[in-house]
């Protein structure tokens, strides 16, 4: 398996990035990790002229952890998994990044790169509408705009990102006090069959704050809207019945399960709900201790 | 997490040396562990090329025109070859039936199939070029299941009556009518009036699983044809049964053909017989210079795979347990050439009358052409595919009467010397304790977890192929000791094993005698590396040649010091004889009366001692625990035991691993791995979507029970394992969902079908 | 285009295009085979090599993305005491059959002992899961893990 020949170009700045994307328009295409890309290009499904390698941009490097955190486009899986302060205050997100692919994908593959390429089952992009995170992007000359994650992938392999323009990195609020993030996955193979987020915070028995987001069974992760109305106020060692089962039937009309490699689109739906169940279940008890 | 078991009612003897019976390290552990063992891709010669092949994107057609032109244009491309260029001979070849050409000539009969190939000086040239080659191809009808191979009118794969290949005395062809290649039965008693008769009756409709063997290292050969002959490196299991496939291609003298295997990344049965190896050597042919041929993964899932099958079976018993009566049909879909597929079909055959005391038996196979990539040898072939259907129907027959599963085994299982069919060997093994030996390693009666459930199942099949083989034991002028011997070297340990049986017979450690891979040119003839056979019936090729060489050493020394031989000890390296001693080196230099000089030995191994076949049973048993998750229908193997009925393990270590290896391949077929075709086209050909086992895939813990009764045909009272492990892992696997209420009819249990096999109704609409 | 690295402790540079592989460069350009093609799509890890340390999939890595970085591939290790105690340990307990994912396996573990990732069997299981053994059936691996990580506490 080979690749397709291309032209490797290396900016430094965003600036000249942009100006290459411009250049070269759908020829080109913004490299990083590879650890996707180069995937589609040696199985022949993306046959781009010009990678443009941003690597090398100092602006999309770092992990600045402040009152929020903020991650570089650039920085690999690895560096999130293993970062101190991120296993300490985003716990759930160092977790969720230690079970991406494999140790060798991680070291490589950049949560920049997974999330510009808005794979259907990328463990990141469910995980940080769950924190609610918001993606940081920029065009050369232009000054950082924010979009908010649920926002940001629009479809499978589409973004929010307009021609030439970056991810520079990716901004995760401060949990609420007493919160956890935990993301979970059904996974039988390579990768996910479905997956959930939940960010939820639990006070004195009763929930006070629930994010919930689905993603891997259909074309793009989503935040399960109803979640809060469902969920908020309940007490946590009842939960009434119905709740929980509303919210897995929202979440797979928010997941809106496909066929794929995993099963059939009625099978990854019932996965959907055994797996918000069980992350509820989860996600209460420890938010109770 | 596990236990080896050694039988206590068996106590290993010691050895006279201490080298069989040890877990000696690994003659190939260090070259491996370095990253210095070279396998065929590894290899350079001067001016060697490159290759890449064209593959067909029709699953059956006619080729209208094959464009090289642009490809040929390429800088760096030296040659093209397409089936133009193989008019001049015959260029079929086939182990069972001679029926496939070394690239597509005028049809292609699966989607995959080389229609052409280029040489250049680099892969990626090559690669490059064999993109801009045009095919044209106009679609034929095709059928891509046995159902649809069998059904009447169903188009034909092949024209006319198959050809017998070089596998000799095979009957049972087909006549070329139909897509049935080969058709085989063994039966006897009434089985109707068996079944009639009977209480109970379980009978049902199973499928199985076409999978990839996946050895790691794919399908990779160097050849290179030149006035002198023709040589080829290759990553080959049966080195003189591809010699003499090439010397008939190719018309050439068996002398002029040599086969040198170096490291294999491992076998498994993919690399048996003839695959890519002809193809090489028509390229060298034409360029003139050596050619590399390494496929990547896709491509070797398309050279050589596992035959599905679809089987209708029928158990009978009588209300208190007793079975009756077997009565099994099945179809093996050999894909569009048949290879292996006539011999995969008889040891399922085989396998299928299984050791219990039928009345009444009719098992009933036929290999069936598709235009599907072909299918040959993999593990425990046949066994792997009947055996948990048969005993899922011993099961249900113990449900039904409500006796324990394996009292119901017990009671109705052949013992030792008992008839296994009609003019075979009787059973060779003790059956009998063995089962009761793995029930008591899986714990058969303690309490199961809950969603757990438990099987155990048995089996044989026929091991050790055809029993010729022969080897050579050379003693130099330095002492030093090299085995040859024609048994490849695939990761099952076979240089090891053979070092220790030489070690035993000439008093030395095992560490000090060489064991290389075959080379035609120079190794004695073996026939084949399968079928559980290398300790057997190599290894006593090698343990004749062993006691050869000692023999002569004995005889020097005894003519030196003027004693009788019988009186001459060797042990530690030295040859002994009260207070007088000598080195190995002393006596090859006394015997030739020179500084240089070599002794060698011969052993050959040309039939059973009382003619019988199978040369042993190979005992196919397996205990396992699982737990089904009901919620997503993911089954985990919580605990797994495997009993390797060895005869004498001459490197217990070695046995457990194969046993091991063997078990994680079981869990793949059981749970995980099969090839998917949409519309003709093979669709998961990349580890992507074909899931291997990986160490989350290890059962909590591996038991390999370790049965030496030293009643096997090898050095020793060896016998092989390594196959039976598989089997028997993938039919326990299956019992034991079964037992965990999932009824299950079809292999991978994947959590998609064990969920919808547990839905009490229709699912909800999303 | 030229790539400048370090191979194994030694300056290296090679003049090839930018689509060229790492592997293909490790394999082609230096003759260093014992970094193995096999899955082709960062799965099975037989094409492991360290990247500045770090195993990564040299079959899904640009030649051209290691410009001024450490590759370390299985024959850079000869001599190095860790990895002599991976492959006593690989040796002793088997963990070896066809040898084909044995390089990378012995980087994957070398880096997984030296960040003292292999706590216990469970850890071994978890962390080894991107390595693929088709012969052994992983056990004899996973205790060789286990076995070194234990004797270096």
């Amino acid at each position: 398996m080979a690749l397709p020949t291309f032209e490797l170009h290396r900016p430094t700045t965003i600036e000249e990035a942009t100006q290459l994307a411009d250049e070269y328009g759908d020829d080109a295409v913004f490299h990083c990790g590879g650890t996707e890309l180069l995937l589609v290009m040696k199985l022949g499904l993306a046959p781009y002229g010009h990678l443009i390698d941003v690597k090398p941009i100092s602006e999309l490097r770092g992990v600045i952890a402040d009152d929020d955190l903020w991650i570089g486009a650039t920085t690999t899986h690895r560096q999130i998994e293993q970062h101190a302060e991120i296993r300490d205050r985003w716990a759930g997100l160092a977790e969720m990044t230690s079970t991406i692919g494999n140790l060798r994908v991680r070291n490589v593959g950049t949560l920049g790169g997974n999330l510009c390429f808005a794979e259907s089952h990328s463990d990141p992009a469910t995980a940080l509408l769950a924190g609610g995170a918001t993606v940081e992007s920029r065009r050369g000359g232009e000054t950082v705009r924010s979009i908010d994650m649920d926002d940001f992938v629009t479809g499978p392999f589409e973004t929010a990102l307009r021609p030439g323009e970056l991810l520079v990195g990716v901004r995760v609020p401060r949990l609420p006090d007493g919160a956890i993030l935990l993301h979970r996955k059904i996974r039988f193979h390579e990768r996910a069959a479905a997956t959930v987020a939940i960010s939820i915070r639990v006070n004195d028995n009763r929930i006070e704050h629930v994010r919930l987001a689905v993603g891997a069974v259909g074309n793009r992760a989503g935040l399960v809207a109803d979640a809060g109305s469902l969920l908020t106020g309940q007490p946590v060692d009842a939960l009434a019945a119905n709740a929980i089962d509303d919210l897995s039937h929202a979440a797979v009309a928010t997941g809106r399960p496909v066929a794929d490699a995993f099963g059939p689109a009625d099978y990854k739906a019932h996965l959907l709900r055994v797996l918000v169940r069980r992350t509820i279940a989860e996600a209460t008890a420890l938010g109770m201790s | 997490m596990s236990t080896t078991v050694v039988t206590p009612e068996t106590p290993r003897e010691r050895s006279v040396t201490g080298a069989i019976g040890s877990a000696a390290v690994r003659v190939d552990g260090a070259a491996k562990v370095r990253g210095e063992a070279a396998y065929a891709g590894d290899l350079r010669f001067v001016g060697m090329l490159h290759a890449a092949i064209v593959r067909s994107s029709v699953t059956h057609g006619r080729i209208v025109s094959i464009d090289v032109g642009a490809a040929l244009a390429e800088p760096g491309v030296v040659t093209v070859l397409t089936g133009e260029d193989l008019l001049d001979f015959d260029p079929y070849f086939g182990h069972a039936v001679r029926d496939q050409p070394i690239l597509a000539i005028d049809r292609v009969r699966f989607a995959g199939e080389p229609v052409a190939a280029v040489c250049a000086l680099t892969k990626a040239i090559a690669e490059a070029a064999a993109e801009l080659i045009e095919v044209e191809i106009d679609e034929l009808p095709y059928v891509g299941t046995v159902e649809a191979a069998i059904a009447p009118d169903a188009p034909l794969v092949h024209d006319g009556p198959p050809r017998p290949g070089s596998y000799l005395g095979l009957t049972g062809l087909g006549d070329g009518t139909s897509n049935v290649v080969f058709h085989q039965e063994i039966a006897w008693g009434d089985v109707e009036a068996a079944c009639s008769a009977a209480d109970i009756v379980v009978e049902g409709t199973y499928r199985f699983p076409a999978v990839y063997q996946y050895a790691m290292e794919t399908h990779s050969v160097v050849a290179d044809w030149t006035a002198n002959g023709l040589t080829v490196w290759a990553a080959a299991q049966h080195p003189f049964l591809l010699r003499a496939q090439l010397a008939q291609l190719f018309d050439l003298q068996l002398a002029d053909v040599r086969v040198v295997v170096p490291f294999i990344g491992g076998g498994f049965g993919s690399k048996s017989y003839t695959h890519t190896e002809p193809l090489a050597a028509m390229l060298s042919r034409k360029a003139g210079r050596p050619v590399r041929l390494v496929i990547d993964v896709s491509g070797s899932m398309l050279t050589s795979r596992r035959h599905d099958m679809v089987c209708r079976m029928r158990t009978a018993a009588t209300g208190d347990g007793t079975l009756l009566a077997r009565d099994a049909t099945f179809h093996m879909n050999t894909g569009a050439y048949a290879d292996n597929g006539p011999r995969v079909t008889f040891t399922a055959i085989e396998a299928a009358c299984s050791p219990y005391r039928w009345r009444a038996l009719r098992c009933d196979g036929s290999t069936v052409y598709t235009n599907t990539s072909p299918a040959g040898s993999y593990r425990g072939f046949g066994a792997a595919h009947v055996q948990w259907i048969g005993e899922l129907q011993v099961d249900e027959v113990a449900r039904r009467v409500g006796v324990d599963r394996v009292a119901l085994r017990l009671r109705n299982l052949e013992p030792r010397g008992g008839p296994v069919r009609p003019d075979a060997r009787p059973l060779d093994a003790d059956l009998l304790g063995d089962v009761e030996r793995v029930a008591k390693a899986i714990g058969w009666d303690e309490p199961l977890g809950a969603g757990e459930g438990i099987g155990v199942a048995l089996g044989l099949m026929p091991g050790g192929a055809r029993p010729v083989s022969s080897a050579e034991v050379r003693c130099d002028a330095d002492g030093g000791v090299t085995v040859r011997v024609g048994t490849t070297e695939m990761g099952q340990g076979a240089r090891t094993v053979m070092a220790q049986i030489a070690a035993e017979q000439l008093g030395v450690a095992a560490d000090r005698i060489r064991v290389d891979q075959p080379d035609t040119a120079t190794t004695p003839y073996d026939s084949t590396t399968g079928a559980s056979r290398s300790t057997t019936v190599a290894g006593k090729a090698v343990e004749l040649a062993a006691a050869d060489v000692a023999a002569r050493l004995l005889a020097i020394a005894a003519e030196w010091w003027s004693v009788p031989a019988v009186e001459v000890v060797l042990a530690d390296g030295w040859a002994g004889h009260g207070s007088r001693r000598a080195t190995f080196a002393e006596l090859v230099q006394r015997g030739f009366g020179f500084s240089g000089g070599e002794l060698i030995g011969r052993g050959d191994v040309r039939s059973t001692p009382d003619g019988l076949l199978p040369v042993f049973w190979e005992v196919c048993l397996a205990a396992a625990i699982v737990a089904v998750d009901r919620d997503t229908g993911e089954v985990r193997v919580r605990r797994i035991a495997t009993v390797a009925d060895v005869g004498r393990a001459i490197n217990p270590q070695l046995v457990e691993i194969q046993d091991e290896g063997a078990t994680l391949q079981g869990i793949g077929v059981a749970l995980h791995e099969e090839l998917e075709w949409a519309d003709g086209m093979l669709v998961n050909d990349s580890l992507l979507d074909y899931h291997v086992p990986t160490t989350e895939n290890l059962p909590d813990e591996m038991i390999c029970v370790l049965v030496e009764n030293g009643d096997g045909p090898g050095p020793a009272g060896a016998k092989g394992v390594g196959e039976g492990a598989h089997a028997g892992a993938i039919a326990a696997i299956a019992c034991a969902i079964a037992d965990a209420g999932v009824p299950l009819d079809e292999l991978p249990a994947t959590p998609e079908r064990v969920w919808r096999w547990l839905a009490p109704a229709p699912v909800e609409a999303i | 285009m030229t790539v400048e690295f370090t191979l194994n402790g030694e300056a290296a540079a090679a003049d090839v295009p930018a689509n060229a592989l790492l592997l293909d460069v490790i394999r082609d350009v230096f003759e260093l085979t014992g970094t193995k093609p096999s899955c082709g799509v960062q799965v099975c890890g037989a094409c492991t090599v360290l990247l500045d340390g770090d195993p990564v999939s040299s079959c899904c890595m640009l030649a051209h993305d290691v410009t001024g970085r450490e590759v370390v591939t299985i024959e850079g290790l000869a001599g190095d005491p860790r990895m002599q105690e991976v492959a006593d340990a690989f040796l002793r307990h088997a963990a070896i059959q066809c040898g084909y994912c044995t390089p990378g396996m012995v980087l994957t573990l070398w880096a997984l002992v030296r960040d003292e990732s292999i706590a216990d069997e469970e850890a071994a299981r978890r962390e080894l899961a991107g390595n693929i053994c088709r012969c052994t059936g992983y056990k004899a691996i996973v205790d060789a893990a286990v076995a070194v990580a234990v004797s270096r506490r």
